[in-house]
């Protein structure tokens, strides 16, 4: 008996780092999942890594565009009938600079990939939880959704965004059954760390490991998080228990946030 | 196999409401747990109604007092041979007032209840996890840790302090093994809120419980008062293998309550 026998869960971004490590730990408890990712051959390669069968189900679809987040939603309602659990999770940035250095094109790819997406996917979610009186959405927000770090402002700007959106939202469905939570993890060397650190690296003038070795000391445990510490938590916040827990920024990032 | 298999917990407050929900989570996932409270009569209702057998002890003392805070984690380790989980729970007012009406014998109380109680079973249980290399402090703090109400000053201040507290500890042993949070509950119906709402009420310029509860309601999002099992299952995370990267960390569980 798990604590999310009969649920439905969908991750964006689900195919590997942290969604994949929710995916894995909401399986485990129970629930159906339904992940998504860009590429189809890496997400039939996921659903395999996670037992296969009926219980998990791929949708391709880039959260860079409205009509992929909608038709995410969507398909989990089409393949599994209802949609109880949504993890907004994939994001990232790129051609980070200094603000006096970005360009349109990197503020706006940060905020479509991060915020457009999970506000996106949240309405549509909103839009089956509401009415069946149940629901728990998670929006993958970031320590640098509470802080600011040179050169990645709109990384920084766009989880901060992702942060207030859920407050409101918290607020708005607040009596209804749903939950709206943002958690906020600190450094994790995911696939897209692996991609995209290098080029923030060199943003800030410093080599990829420096990089890490930076984000490990700010935090109290000097090490980088990993993804089953946000799963823990996004398996807590989806079961029954979280019921209590809405509009919270969940800092998982070994006390680096400073609130 | 449960989450806490093997592991030995102490809990101030531990025989009613949110520590007794702990508890039984905490047994639930497979721990050893000492409770303590002041009434050796409602210590022994609490063991025969979790019904625990061996695994679950009654230790009788004030949380107030320090020969019974530290009292509470030497017995634990005596009884059961180390001690993982330190949740200094107990805490509350007796006979809130206005700051200008605060009398200096209640002033001292709650300074004793929920700050010194928190630093004393804190620094002991540090004592012994530090030397193990493994160790979760979970203190109950409130969504008062953050706000400020008319009335409950004194209820404010300590709980503003243990969450200072904690940050500083997580720091100092962040490297350790140890974990050191606060846990941020808004309303609960708990006994000492109905035993010492009424009065507070007054306190705080309100008819009556009633709407001394309406009122914290009336900040939440979900619009009504948390439960006990909600702060024992994010209790059980902290508690348990999953919860070793989380520390300094200041875990509502408030439906929405906080702005921050």
């Amino acid at each position: 008996m798990g604590t999310l026998d009969g649920r439905v869960a969908c991750i964006t971004g689900g195919t590997r780092g942290i969604g994949l490590a929710c995916a894995r730990a909401f399986l485990a408890e129970g629930a159906r999942v339904v992940v998504n990712g860009r590429d189809e051959v890496k997400g039939m390669a996921s659903v395999d890594e996670l037992g296969g069968g009926g219980d998990v189900h791929f949708i391709a679809g880039d959260v860079k565009r409205r009509a992929d987040c909608e038709a995410i939603v969507a398909g989990a309602v089409s393949r599994f009938g209802r949609i109880d659990i949504l993890v907004a999770n994939a994001g990232g940035g790129s051609g980070y600079a200094p603000v006096a250095e970005m360009t349109d094109e990197a503020m706006e790819d940060a905020m479509v990939w991060n915020f457009w997406h999970t506000f996106w996917t949240m309405r549509a979610a909103l839009g089956h939880m509401v009415p069946q009186g149940w629901g728990r959405i998670m929006a993958m927000s970031s320590l640098e959704g509470k802080v600011g770090k040179p050169t990645i402002s709109s990384y920084v700007a766009s989880k901060h965004a992702i942060n207030g959106l859920v407050k409101s939202a918290a607020r708005e469905v607040g009596t209804t059954g749903v939950t709206v939570n943002a958690l906020c993890p600190g450094a994790i060397e995911t696939d897209t760390m692996v991609a995209a650190g290098p080029g923030a690296a060199e943003a800030m003038g410093i080599s990829y490991e420096q990089l890490l070795e930076t984000f490990a000391n700010e935090s109290l445990i000097k090490r980088l998080n990993e993804p089953e510490d946000v799963a823990n938590v996004a398996v807590l916040l989806a079961s029954e228990a979280g019921a209590g827990i809405t509009g919270s920024l969940i800092s998982i990032d070994g006390g680096t946030s400073p609130y | 196999m449960g989450k806490l298999e093997g592991k030995v917990a102490c809990i101030t407050g531990g025989t009613r409401s949110i520590g007794r929900a702990m508890a039984e989570a905490f047994l639930a996932e497979g721990a050893s747990v000492v409770v303590n409270g002041r009434d050796p009569e409602k210590g022994e209702q609490c063991l025969a109604e979790m019904g625990a057998g061996d695994r679950a002890t009654f230790y009788a003392g004030d949380a107030a007092k320090q020969e019974a805070v530290e009292g509470l984690i030497d017995f634990t380790i005596d009884r059961y041979g180390h001690l993982d989980i330190c949740c200094l729970n107990s805490g509350g007012v007796l006979h809130s007032a206005p700051v200008a009406q605060m009398t200096d014998e209640e002033w001292l109380l709650e300074i004793d209840w929920n700050l010194n109680h928190v630093f004393w079973g804190m620094r002991r249980s540090l004592h012994h996890m530090l030397e193990r290399n493994y160790g979760r402090i979970i203190v109950t703090s409130s969504v008062e840790g953050k706000l400020g109400k008319p009335g409950i000053p004194g209820y404010s201040t300590t709980k503003h302090a243990v969450n200072g507290l904690v940050k500083a500890a997580a720091a100092e042993v962040g490297t350790t093994g140890v974990t050191v949070n606060a846990i941020l509950p808004g309303i609960i119906e708990t006994d000492i809120v109905r035993s010492t709402g009424p009065e507070s009420a007054k306190a705080m310029g309100l008819p009556g419980y009633d709407e001394l509860i309406a009122l914290f309601c009336a900040e939440s999002a979900i619009k009504r008062p948390n439960k006990v099992e909600e702060v024992a299952a994010v209790a059980v995370l902290l508690a348990s293998d999953a919860g070793r990267n989380m520390t300094g960390c200041l875990f509502p569980v408030d439906g929405g309550t906080l702005p921050y």
